[in-house]
């Protein structure tokens, strides 16, 4: 699951200025921060601009069989556009921009990561997929995820009041991980040997 | 189809000393989510346990569960779930489901398996397209292609010049990125454009933590309002929710069926040629789950006959040829005002005036009003969560005095204490006239609920409003409540004031698709396509779809020459949906949404294997068709359609 936000004004207007436009927007992942607000207002101003070809609002772009049956009814109203902007999270794009190869498809979205995405509900934790789950040494919270710099053998020092000197909003990963550790009673747990990183387990394990 | 796998068993030795001093275990294992729906539960558990059993272990016992990553139902499954006498517990699943479990679980917990990795997230379907999050959208620039994921070196100003014969250096499996990016765009002729870009510099720097935290928690705030799950249709209800009601002009002709409500249909008591007034009994209730049937013109029956029906097809209906003077029958006459009237004359009044559910169930007002067990709290259901919708919205507004005086005939009939409005906030205009109405009262309350479907089922809004579960299988008197409907309450009270039965009510006709939309109050028995042409008929040339009611829960109307019933609280005209059935990713969103917290994605598969006693076991009796799990299916699977026929066949089980 992805975050989306409009690229700025700017951009947007150097994308479609002078140019005839067909918009999509993508409402598929529900829960996608989609600013729809601002992409609505946005696209009625396109549209004042006598502009916009076609407008489709639809979901699940990315499942290309679906959004070509629906793209299908409006191939007048891409052909006449030069410009396709495409509202949702790049996987979408490159969907759309696989099918309709021969024009110019935009994305008016950056995408941005959103924790929890492995699994299915959004969560407040994060899995990086590092493929050697620390998770047994860390009373079940993720160094390379709760941690900013991802240390794996206890923390950087820098913690001020708990809070992570990269990013003050964020509580220490270590401070948190001892904190677990001490309730459960696991403390010993941190004598363990000193860990390394394999950062080539990914791709040893997918194979 | 790609195949996402998540996690993988660790290696044996590394098992082997990490089950070293430690015994008593007890295995949770997820059922892998974004794969082919083919298994029920993976092999690793068994594995495991195996392994477990080698090392001389004793394992209390094992659990396989769906998105252990969802946290709420894990919550709940995990609460009975570890047995006395475990001490660690060990976790195969991705690292969210372990992480999840550690927050849950009171006793220590392992990992017994890694997660996998593979590079850039992706969206919903299962294909091979990338997307790696980076923040600052690269496809603009490069045709489409994008550079982050499918250049080994994640380059954004150029191909590395390491390629050869069009393949990569790192990974000589993989083209060229860059290489499909210059074909790309020497195809669509910007080769111009691309290569006056100026250099892209790619910032790292990561999104704001507490902007991400905070929405996470807000969309799980969202989802878990009030009741699990439920979901958030765009409400379209700008159409007509400003258009003041008007009435319809009379139809010539009426249709009425004899059956518009649950259980047995009315059997007629006019005959062909008989002339009839408005307000007139023309069919009798059949049985105690029954409702009589009224005439709504004056006229005469010109014939009892099959006709088209919105949800049954063809029903045996009496039509009616209005005389156009609409002239009342002798029988309409107001009653006593509410405090001489007793409970049980309520309740007969309630049932002479053949007043059912008007939200579309069309269940007989007058046995809900009679219930077996005590009821404290009545809630007039005002939400009209369905989309497109604004009949409910504007009765509100338009009858308020009426809404009113039926909910307290409905306190009185039942002997409850009070009497909750339940409206949701996005009715401002209703919640404030409703608060202003029921102000001197101190029996009636208004209660203003956070939008979301399906907030107006029974079992939402009962427990949205005061908390409480309606067991599986009951009714809200189970848990002291009665469910009513806004204009069921307002028929209630043309019954009492009046003496008018139930013989119009209010229709919102709208939808995308029709040219002049609005909320129109309509003689039981006219004309669907009369409504839909007054309304100046569709606009644009492609196919629409029409529904007899909302988007979500109405019925597709393939003939519109079916008439106005109790029920037909809207008639709307959309976009017709081009898409077709994929195959389940078990992407879980169903199970995610489904308000009645069932794992919709298990009667697709049942119902596709008519394993219909395992949609039994998966509790499809439960259901109560919101629609919410095909409305979010991202591989569009008719699941409400599965469901219903797995609902006849296990009802044809016993």
């Amino acid at each position: 699951m992805l975050i989306t936000e409009l690229k700025s004004r700017e951009t947007i207007a150097a994308l479609t200025e002078g140019k005839k436009v067909f918009i999509i927007n993508c409402v598929g992942c529900k829960e996608v921060h989609f600013p729809e607000k601002e992409a609505t207002e946005l696209q009625k101003e396109l549209a004042a601009g006598g502009n916009v070809t076609g407008m489709i609002t639809t979901d699940y772009i990315c499942n290309p069989e679906n959004m070509e049956l629906r793209l299908q009814k409006h191939m007048d109203e891409i052909k006449a556009a030069d410009v396709v902007l495409v509202f949702s999270c790049g996987v979408g794009v490159q969907t759309v921009a696989g099918y309709l190869e021969e024009k110019k498809v935009c994305a008016a979205c950056d995408t941005y990561p959103l924790p929890g995405f492995q699994g299915v509900t959004p969560l407040e934790y994060k899995c990086d997929q590092c493929g050697e789950c620390y998770l047994n040494l860390t009373g079940g919270i993720c160094p390379i995820t709760a941690c900013s710099k991802s240390l794996v053998n206890g923390q950087c020092g820098g913690a001020k009041n708990g809070k992570c000197e990269v990013d003050s909003n964020m509580e220490c990963g270590w401070e948190r991980i001892y904190r677990r550790l001490e309730k459960l009673g696991r403390l010993d747990v941190l004598k363990c040997p000193t860990q390394v990183r394999n950062f080539a387990t990914d791709d040893e394990v997918s194979k | 189809m790609e195949n996402y796998t998540k996690y993988k068993l660790k290696r044996n030795d590394e098992l082997e000393s990490l089950l070293a001093d430690k015994d008593n275990l007890f295995i949770i294992a997820c059922n892998k989510c974004f794969k082919e729906f083919e298994t029920l539960e993976e092999p690793e558990c068994s594995e495991f346990e195996k392994i477990a059993a080698e090392n001389g272990k004793t394992v209390t016992g094992s659990a396989r569960v769906d998105f252990l990553c969802n946290k709420t139902q894990t919550e709940k499954k995990l609460q009975d779930m570890i047995p006395e006498g475990t001490e660690h517990v060990f976790v195969i699943s991705c690292g969210l489901g372990i992480q999840t479990v550690a927050d849950l679980a009171e006793k220590p917990v392992y990992a017994a398996s890694n997660s996998l990795n593979y590079t850039g997230y992706h969206g919903m379907a299962l294909t091979e397209r990338k997307c790696d999050a980076c923040a600052q959208c690269f496809l603009n620039i490069t045709g489409g292609v994008c550079p982050i994921v499918d250049c080994s070196k994640s380059l954004v100003n150029g191909q590395c010049g390491g390629a050869k014969n069009g393949k990569c250096e790192v990974d000589s499996s993989k083209d060229c990125a860059w290489e499909k990016i210059y074909k790309r765009l020497e195809k669509q002729g910007r080769l111009e454009e691309f290569l006056n870009q100026p250099v892209q510099l790619r910032d790292y720097s990561k999104v704001n933590f507490k902007f991400v935290n905070d929405y996470v928690k807000s969309i799980r705030e969202n989802r878990l309002d009030g009741y699990y799950g439920g979901v958030h249709p765009a409400e379209r209800k700008e159409f007509t929710e400003g258009m003041a009601l008007q009435r319809f002009p009379d139809p010539e002709e009426v249709v009425i069926p004899l059956s518009m409500h649950a259980g047995a249909p009315a059997n007629p008591v006019v005959q062909v040629g008989d002339t009839v007034k408005v307000g007139q009994k023309i069919g009798e209730a059949a049985a105690f789950i029954s409702s009589p049937i009224h005439s709504s013109v004056s006229g005469t029956v010109v014939a009892i006959e099959n006709r088209g029906h919105a949800t049954r097809g063809e029903c045996l209906s009496v039509v009616i040829r209005s005389d156009g003077k609409n002239t009342l029958d002798d029988s309409v006459q107001p009653h006593k005002d509410l405090d001489s009237l007793t409970p049980d004359e309520i309740v007969e009044i309630v049932k002479e005036a053949g007043i059912v559910g008007m939200g579309g169930a069309g269940f007989p007002t007058s046995v809900k009003l009679k219930p077996a067990k005590p009821v404290d709290t009545i809630l007039l259901n005002g939400c009209e969560c369905e989309p497109l919708l604004t009949a409910d919205h504007r009765v509100l507004l338009e009858f308020a005095d009426d809404v009113v005086f039926g909910l307290q005939a409905i306190i009185k009939a039942v002997g409850a204490e009070k009497g909750l409005i339940v409206i949701e906030d996005n009715k401002p205009d209703a919640i404030e006239l409703m608060k202003e109405k029921t102000a001197g009262y101190s029996n009636l309350d208004v209660v203003v609920a956070k939008t979301k479907y399906p907030q107006g089922a029974e079992k939402m809004l009962i427990k949205r409003v005061t908390g409480r579960k309606v067991p599986s299988g009951g009714l809200p008197a189970d848990v002291g409540c009665v469910v009513s409907n806004i204009s069921t309450t307002k028929a209630i009270s043309d019954a009492i004031q009046k003496g008018m039965p139930l013989v119009e009510r209010v229709v919102t006709v709208t939808g995308e698709r029709l040219k002049n939309p609005g909320n129109f109050i309509v003689k039981i028995g006219t004309n669907t396509k009369d409504l839909v042409d007054y309304c100046g008929g569709v606009t644009g040339d492609d196919e629409v779809t029409f529904k007899a009611g909302g988007p979500m829960m109405g019925f597709v109307l393939s003939d519109l020459n079916v008439p106005i019933m109790k029920g037909s609280n809207g008639i709307i005209a959309v976009d017709t949906d081009h898409t077709a059935e994929q195959p389940c990713i078990k992407c879980g969103r169903c199970m995610d949404v489904c308000p009645m917290e069932l794992s919709p994605l298990y009667f697709a598969k049942f119902a596709d294997e008519e394993n219909w006693q395992g949609m039994k076991d998966k509790n499809v009796m439960d259901c109560i068709e919101c629609r919410c799990c095909e409305y979010i299916c991202s591989s569009k699977i008719p699941l409400v359609t599965k469901i219903k026929a797995g609902k006849n066949a296990v009802r044809g089980m016993k």
